[in-house]
């Protein structure tokens, strides 16, 4: 033993005795959190909370608990339980009058546990979750047992076991086994890369006899570019993804490149806290980069309706809300959606701070355009650089401020305003509530445009009709013309460029349409998409002018790849937010500003009030929530239940955790040696003796322990959707390891999708792409891929943060008539009909294949039954059998040969369908 | 062939099955569950028992005696004018052609209706029907035979104007997606009878889904095992149902099998009451994989049956998913849902206008709707099986002018303040209308009934308190009904 470990074992115990000595300290005083709150919350709460307060009683907060009730006196009087109301109540003898009102009396012990309470001064405390983790001391790992331990070899292996073990001596449980080998790097891949172990690297390993042969396996898995698409998967769900808008329709989105970042993110290790960062609020951060906009996208995954006569104004609202419950749901494992409309009723949030969080979300450009703007436009390498060259030539000849204003309108079309923004329709309508359009005659007003230094519009419309003339008026329908083009016919929808003289300030415009050649008097002749303003180009008299001018509008109008960002609202068209009431959004009362619920203290004075303030407090060691909230997520990936099993809830109503000092001690290790980065944290866990058990359950174990909330054992949890296809496809040899880009349309039935009025069709993929991993498959919302679905998979409208697995027969139809598992089952036939050896041979050869450990001999024998049986049946029915191969592409394969394919795929397909190859073991 | 000689071939059928079961031992009999469990050795009760706790649609009791056992739920998907077939307005058709009051404009917001429109007289004619002398008009000639068995309701109203928002309110409490449907609450709450049929079936009809999307029979955050299953008339009824090309039945038995046997030694093993879920789930796949199929062929059925409801086989059709409808709450099936798509009447061409449109889309429903009612009671079904008929909202009694301009067609505009839905069969009243429109039919003056009101109504038919009838989420008790609704004990029987 080292000096250092000494030295940090030693304060261990400094620290250990301290704090035995702080809970003497305190000597009998009752705890709220843990003794107080839980009575409350189920017998008092109901009434007297957040949402009923009976009596003008509520015991949420102590203010209002200790304040005056409808009766006029307080019904809890710290220090004189005798005439505290709260306490007689409990054993009054008039039914009706005794509390709690009509169910069963609190028992002697919690009466006098509340009494005690009260004569103590009724002192509140925070719930666990709301209060900073703090370092707990390692369970017995002492001096003393490190003596020890040069005798006897221990069991632990890191600190989480130490952890683990106290927890199980208290729970009467002891722990398991070590798993065998195979098994265990068949859990470690699929648990670090979503992928079961390749035959090479279960050869690898099983002949690295090194002692630190797992330690080694664990680092290649860290590395491969595998794991971050593994946890990507995890982190869409989350945010939501899909490749489609949502509502009715339910028309495509392009915003794929957000899934690249996201799997990126995860592979470069990104601190957990940046990672937040970027994806509430990249576009706030000084000169954000492309990636760090692309991140934005987290957010923009909220949907869009796009069904005509739809309130746009609505559905943004929407968004915001959505974007302010996810951020709590999935960041800090808090449920805020019931404070929409009324006080928590368990967990001490006010209704209003509900609208000040929202508040830092409310002002972001998207409004539920049909463009669903803004988009970053992905331009190609090339165009990419001359969009660079461009800003730099301004900002040579010009200012830096310049050079970012024509940088972000080339990158975003922003800032610009939506037409569906407009309003005082004359001759003139919203059309289909997404594109303002004119008739002969007709106008229409667009508020407050920033017109200071602005020479020149840029706008986006659509006309077939020759003859439009387009005027615009300053500040009133007759005011001064700042304006007046041809609107000329378009494919489509283009753009087109005008100036303008100067004229400083911020403006309402006032937009009037002429074309005399309509026929129809309610004929439109243009509709307008959007209407952008920017300063003069600059440096008219450098020699490059013209041609910088060319290329700037050559690339502002080519069509890009793009992909949904956040982009903040101008000053101009700053939006107020106010307290909605009963969550109603048309009933808005007053206004608020951005704020973190009062509970934490307020946003930290130096910190901008705004989502950039708020990613940052989200990811600083002063909130308590989210360091906690993630390790345990990771946990739960890893375990199938987490620390906390309510993963979607940290609050009172959630459940406590099943050992808080390990969940305190990740997280304080997470955010401050580890410095916020997921594989230190993964690797942790991997590596504890804890991960390592064997997952067989004894009944003893199922009796005390039916979920294995103590770790006694290693997980047995079914895969997840996507790993159920991803193994398939990669134990059968089809797998493409192709990574980022566009989603792909693997194999799907016809008449999957029937969403009225929508254009987009399943397009099956070609060559590769049809074998894609699970994560880059086309997600819509409306019709998500029927595999993923009945694997238990969420549709992405809101954010599910825990899938709860089920159990189905249309699981087993899936797996056994699904066109994918049974292609998979041919080419898995296949790849054992190549090994040359006899047919038991080649089955514990798919077996090994597929479980990474061999095969018991009474299941050889069930299967060696299933393929002669199989044998006989296709020899008899040889055309039976040429069909049963049919998906396979080539036709190699002679006729005589495919009785034996044939029977040889029944077992493939069996095994595909085994327990314990769905089941992580 | 009338119903009583249907009953007796049946009784033959079920006769020669049974005796097949029995004698056969090597058949598919031999499958049923428990017993293969049994065959490898674990004890048949506690198998049996284990499986019935692990399988979450094994049937339930309700809170209390509900009248109604299952559920048949027609939603007519675009909102039909409740104009031309139910709402009888002599008052509106003096008005017609006139301008809108301002009164009815003020403060009120319309999908497509701009500025002021006219007001729209009936196109249809109505006339009074049945002991109970209820309004129906001509568009409806087959459900007027049946208006005694039916409770009109006639001042429903909800507070959403579009048809996906309305759509999901009414089916999932919310007018944002995420929420469970009705259906998934019931089966939640219930199960279902017949293990080897989906408890939850969903069939649409009219070439599209509704607007909402599988949203609407989505199980939001319960498990999605109580999700709706889409059965569909091309192709395999439930996704996946066919074996493979070249595979016989006997193969797929002997796969399965093997698949069971090896899960058995798996189970012994680790002792994980998941894998014994998963052996009765793949014995449930198989036994699916024929009852499925031959609760979804109608071809059997007899030809009065077939005219009566007016079929068309191979196709498509609104009559035939209510065949299919009769046939699996016959066998069983919780909650069947069916969705007709078309019933938008804007009047921007003839296709969607109230006259022709809606009386179109009367024809291709009107008897086979009827012949339900007519079928289900004649097989003692009537009595514990929920009707309800409806689509999302109602109709304007003003003429569409949609962007501002006269349409070439008559059509209405999507309206929430009145339209009309009616319920008939299990806990429901015979022959009466609940509530009342005022006399241009804009909005409802008696007996109003919201969307909350008709769920809550629904599940107190199955024996449900709606407040009590919760699932945690979130940190909060959720519940179909949000936090409205009230049971409309006048059209209970």
């Amino acid at each position: 033993m080292n000096i250092n470990k000494l030295l940090i074992w030693s304060s261990a115990v400094l620290v250990g005795s301290f704090s035995i000595y702080s809970l003497i300290g305190h000597g009998d005083e009752v705890d709220y959190s843990s003794q107080v709150k839980p009575i409350l919350n189920r017998s008092c709460i109901k009434c007297h909370g957040g949402v009923k307060k009976q009596g003008g009683f509520s015991v949420l907060f102590r203010e209002d608990a200790l304040g005056k009730t409808k009766s006029g006196k307080s019904a809890i009087i710290p220090g004189d339980p005798e005439h505290s109301e709260f306490i007689t109540r409990l054993t009054h003898k008039d039914l009706e009058e005794r509390m709690p009102y009509q169910a069963e009396p609190l028992s002697k012990d919690e009466i006098e546990l509340l009494t005690k309470w009260v004569k103590q001064g009724a002192k509140w405390g925070e719930h666990w979750a709301f209060t900073a983790p703090e370092m707990p001391n390692i369970p017995n790992k002492n001096f003393f047992a490190s003596f020890t331990d040069w005798f006897s070899p221990k069991w632990e292996k890191n600190n989480i076991d130490y952890f683990v073990a106290d927890k199980l001596v208290k729970e009467n449980l002891k722990h398991s086994q070590p798993a065998d080998k195979g098994t265990l790097l068949r859990r470690v891949c699929l648990d670090l890369t979503g992928l079961p172990p390749t035959e090479q690297q279960l050869t690898d390993f099983l002949h690295d006899k090194s002692e630190n042969a797992y330690g080694k396996a664990v680092e290649k898995l860290l590395a491969s570019p595998q794991y971050g698409e593994r946890w990507a998967g995890m982190w869409l769900d989350l945010a939501r993804y899909s490749d489609t808008k949502g509502y009715e329709r339910d028309d495509q989105r392009s915003i794929w490149k957000y899934r690249d970042y996201v799997i990126d993110a995860f592979n470069q290790n990104m601190p957990y806290n940046q990672f937040i960062k970027e994806q509430l609020a990249g576009d706030l951060l000084p000169h954000p980069t492309d990636n760090q906009l692309i991140a934005t996208g987290f957010h923009r995954n909220s949907m869009t309706n796009d069904e005509g006569g739809t309130d746009n104004e609505e559905f943004r609202t929407a968004a915001v809300l959505d974007r302010t419950n996810t951020t709590w749901e999935v960041l800090q494992g808090t449920t805020f959606a019931c404070i929409q409309c009324h006080s928590h009723p368990y967990d001490p949030f006010r209704h209003e701070d509900y609208y000040k969080y929202m508040a830092f979300f409310n002002n972001t450009r998207d409004e539920d355009s049909y463009g669903d703007y803004p988009h970053l436009r992905l331009f190609q390498k090339e165009d990419s650089a001359k969009v660079m060259s461009i800003k730099n030539w301004i900002q040579k000849n010009s200012s830096v401020s310049k050079a970012n204003e024509y940088a972000k309108f080339l990158k975003t079309w922003q800032p610009t305003y939506n037409s569906l923004s407009c309003d005082e329709f004359v001759k003139s309508e919203l059309s289909d509530t997404k594109f303002l359009g004119m008739q002969n005659g007709g106008s229409s007003r667009l508020k407050n445009v920033d017109l200071n230094g602005k020479n020149q519009m840029i706008f986006r419309y659509n006309s077939s009709k020759v003859g439009g003339t387009f005027t615009i008026h300053i500040d009133k329908i007759d005011g001064e013309i700042l304006l007046t083009t041809k609107l000329d016919t378009t494919k489509g929808y283009q753009s087109k460029q005008v100036f303008f003289k100067s004229v400083n300030g911020i403006h309402n415009l006032y937009f009037k349409a002429i074309n005399p050649n309509l026929k129809g008097k309610e004929d439109y002749t243009a509709y307008f998409d959007w209407f952008g303003f920017l300063s003069k180009f600059p440096a008219k008299n450098n020699p490059e002018h013209d041609l910088m001018q060319k290329e700037f509008w050559r690339l502002a109008n080519i069509s890009t790849d793009i992909t949904l960002i956040m982009d903040e609202n101008p000053q101009n068209l700053h939006r107020k937010s106010n307290v909605f009431e009963r969550g109603n959004w048309t009933a808005k009362t007053k206004e608020v500003q951005p704020d973190i619920p009062t509970l934490f203290g307020g946003l930290p004075k130096i910190l901008p009030k705004n989502r950039l303030g708020l990613a940052t407090w989200i990811g600083s060691e002063q909130n308590p929530l989210t360091a906690r909230v993630a390790v345990n997520r990771f946990w739960e990936q890893l375990f199938g239940i987490g620390l906390v099993e309510t993963m979607e809830d940290f609050g009172t109503q959630g459940f406590t955790p099943s050992n808080p000092e390990l969940l305190d001690y990740l997280s304080i290790k997470f955010m401050k040696e580890y410095n916020w980065q997921p594989k230190q944290l993964l690797r942790e866990i991997v590596l504890s003796a804890t991960y390592q058990q064997d997952s067989k359950v004894t009944p003893e174990m199922l009796e005390t322990d039916p979920v294995n909330r103590f770790f006694a054992r290693g997980a047995r949890v079914r895969l997840s959707a996507e790993q159920v296809r991803d193994q398939a496809l990669l134990v059968s040899g089809i797998l493409s390891h192709k990574m980022h880009g566009k989603s792909v349309m693997p194999y799907q039935p016809t008449g999957i999708w029937g969403a009225p009025y929508s254009g987009i069709s399943w397009k099956q993929s070609e060559g590769e792409d049809q074998f894609r991993r699970a994560l880059y498959t086309y997600w819509r919302r409306s019709s998500p891929y029927p595999s993923m679905m009945t694997f238990d998979g969420t549709s992405r409208e809101i954010c599910l943060a825990r899938r709860l697995r089920t159990n189905t027969p249309l699981q087993a139809l899936t797996s056994l008539n699904d066109p994918v598992y049974v292609e998979c089952a041919r080419y898995f036939a296949k790849r054992m009909d190549n090994e040359k050896m006899d047919i038991n041979g080649q089955i514990r050869k798919a077996y090994s294949l597929a479980m990474s450990k061999e095969i018991s001999n009474d299941k050889l024998l069930i299967l060696n039954n299933l393929y002669q049986k199989s044998l006989i049946d296709f020899k008899q029915k040889p055309n039976e059998a040429m069909k049963f191969l049919g998906y396979c592409e080539d036709n190699s394969i002679k006729p005589k040969k495919m009785p034996d394919l044939a029977a040889k795929t029944m077992v493939a397909m069996t095994i595909l369908n085994l327990d314990e190859f769905v089941m992580k073991e | 062939m009338k119903i009583h000689q249907e009953a007796h071939k049946h009784f033959v059928e079920y006769e020669t099955r049974r005796h097949f079961l029995k004698q056969c031992t090597t058949g598919i009999g031999m499958m049923a569950m428990g017993s293969f469990l049994e065959s490898c050795g674990i004890n048949n009760v506690s198998a049996d028992a284990l499986a019935k706790a692990q399988n979450p649609l094994s049937p339930k009791n309700p809170p209390f005696l509900g009248k109604a056992k299952s559920v048949i739920y027609i939603h007519t998907a675009g909102a039909p004018s409740q104009l031309e077939m139910f709402d009888y307005k002599p008052e509106l058709q003096k008005m017609d052609g006139l301008p809108c009051p301002a009164s009815f404009l003020e403060g009120k917001k319309f999908a497509f209706i701009r500025g002021v429109p006219n007001m729209l007289g009936a196109q249809a004619k109505f006339s009074q029907v049945g002991k109970s002398g209820a309004w129906l008009s001509d568009n409806l000639p087959h459900l007027q035979t049946v208006a005694d068995e039916i409770s009109f309701l006639k001042a429903m109203h909800t507070d959403q104007f579009n048809h996906a928002p309305a759509q999901l309110l009414m089916h999932t409490g919310s007018p944002r997606l995420g929420r469970p449907a009705m259906g998934s609450w019931v089966t939640y709450g219930l199960g279902s009878e017949n293990q080897n049929l989906p408890g939850y079936v969903v069939l649409a009809s009219g070439g599209r889904n509704p607007d909402a999307g599988k949203s609407a029979w989505g199980s939001g955050f319960l498990p999605s095992v109580y999700q709706g299953v889409q059965c569909r008339s091309e192709g395999d009824p439930v996704l996946y149902l066919t074996d493979p090309d070249g595979m016989s039945r006997d193969l797929r038995k002997s796969s399965i099998e093997a698949i069971n046997k090896i899960n058995q030694k798996q189970y012994e093993e680790f002792h994980d009451p998941e894998t014994i879920a998963r052996i009765s789930q793949y014995e449930m796949a198989f036994k699916m994989q024929t009852s499925v199929p031959e609760v979804m062929d109608i071809k059997n059925e007899p030809k009065y049956i077939h005219e009566m409801y007016g079929t068309e086989l191979g196709k498509e059709s609104f009559a035939n998913n209510c065949l299919l409808a009769r046939k699996l709450v016959e066998n069983g099936v919780r909650f069947v849902q069916l969705f007709d798509w078309g019933w938008d009447a804007h009047g921007t061409g003839e296709g969607d206008s109230v006259k022709v449109g809606v009386k179109r889309k009367c024809m291709e429903t009107d008897q086979a709707t009827t012949a339900l009612l007519i079928d289900l009671k004649q097989r003692g079904l009537l009595d514990e099986t929920l009707i309800v008929w409806g689509g999302e909202f109602g109709r304007t009694p003003m003429q569409e002018n949609r962007e501002g301009r006269v349409l070439a067609y008559k059509g209405r505009d999507h309206h929430t303040d009145a339209f009309t839905i009616w319920m008939a069969g299990g806990g429901i009243k015979k022959g009466y209308s609940h509530g009342e429109t005022d006399p241009i039919g804009y909005a409802g003056i008696s007996g109003r009934t919201s969307t909350y009101d008709l769920q809550a109504t629904i599940l107190h038919t199955l024996g449900f308190d709606h407040e009590k009838f919760t699932y945690p989420f979130q940190g909060r008790n959720f519940r179909l009904t949000d936090v409205q609704g009230k049971v409309i004990n006048a059209v209970l029987g």
